[in-house]
């Protein structure tokens, strides 16, 4: 593991152990956090497959409706039909904070009126259509904003976990590593003098025997 | 970024027709390429949402997957007439596929 350096002294290896305890504290809560956020990520996922088969469902039957719709009228009627005016920004946008991460909240306003056109050129099946298609709408939303909110989540599963790989893979043992190094060279340093004490208490002690055998 | 914001569809005319009735913001492409020049426009704000159908998806997926960390505007495929469906849900599985690390087969968590 690749060490940091630091100068093999008492003073540096305080500061590595205050490190490491938070590094060790910020794993913790990090790991934490991953934890609760991939809970909220996989509840999310199945409720928003269901609604998804069910969005898919209502918007093909739309679809064939207007299939339809276009086979007895014909593209040059329902083209005019299916006119209107400039869109409308029909859709009220707000930001939730969901763990910390900023998700949109959709609210949809309610649809435009439909039928401006002469009901008595247009087959009814293109009624029909078009009041699946609004109805489906709200739904269409939801979708948007759970689909969003998945997106977004993931995104933060994905940092968060890194920063957790970090911390536990990288950091971590280095901070480990160093202190064990220091704590080693300090040892040994202990060690030495030691050594060179007990040396110059013999140095000491055979001096003062040749003096007094003198 | 709150207020009110427009919806967007793209797709081809047959798909997405329906939709101008409603009040969306309906672009109609001719070919799913076409939605490229229309991209920038439609992520530049005034836009909540964008529906984008299936093969206009696969057309622009990668510029789709640039703004996927903004909130706005949250983009959904929508299936076209005609298409077999199931690229939302692809769309999705590459959002767990993020998150995991690992790909999912489709409906094992709900075992």
């Amino acid at each position: 593991m690749p060490q940091i350096r630091a100068n093999p002294n008492r003073m540096e290896l305080l500061k590595l152990r205050r490190r490491g305890v938070v590094a060790r504290r910020g794993h913790k809560l990090l790991k934490d956090k991953l934890d609760e956020l991939m809970k909220e990520f996989q509840a999310r996922i199945s409720a928003n497959r269901r609604l998804r088969a069910e969005v898919e469902r209502d918007l093909f039957a739309a679809y064939s409706q207007f299939a339809i719709a276009r086979a007895e009228a014909g593209q040059g009627v329902l083209g005019p039909a299916l006119m209107a005016p400039a869109p409308e920004p029909l859709l009220g946008v707000r930001e939730r904070s969901l763990m910390s991460v900023t998700v949109p909240v959709f609210t949809l306003d309610e649809l435009p009126e439909t039928g401006g056109y002469s009901l008595a050129t247009t087959p009814a099946v293109l009624d029909a259509g078009l009041a699946r298609l609004a109805a489906v709408a709200p739904r269409l939303l939801e979708l948007a904003e759970r689909e969003k909110a998945i997106e977004l989540l993931a995104g933060e599963i994905e940092r968060t976990r890194r920063r957790v790989n970090a911390l536990e893979y990288v950091l971590i043992p280095s901070v480990d590593a160093t202190i064990k190094d220091i704590q080693m060279k300090l040892d040994e340093a202990e060690r030495s003098n030691l050594t060179r004490l007990m040396k110059v208490k013999d140095m000491i002690a055979q001096q003062q025997e040749n003096a007094e055998e003198r | 970024m709150s207020g009110k914001m427009l919806i967007a569809v793209v797709g081809d005319a047959t798909s997405v027709a329906g939709f101008r009735p409603l009040g969306f913001d309906v672009r109609a492409v001719e070919h799913p390429e076409e939605a490229r020049d229309l991209w920038p426009e439609l992520i530049r704000g005034a836009h909540g949402a964008v529906f984008v159908t299936e093969p206009v998806y696969q057309a622009i997926a990668e510029m789709v997957a640039e703004s996927a960390d903004r909130p706005v505007p949250a983009v959904t495929v929508i299936p076209a007439a005609g298409s077999r469906g199931g690229v939302g849900a692809a769309k999705l599985d590459r959002a767990i596929e993020r998150a995991l690390g690992t790909s999912m087969a489709s409906g094992e968590e709900e075992s």
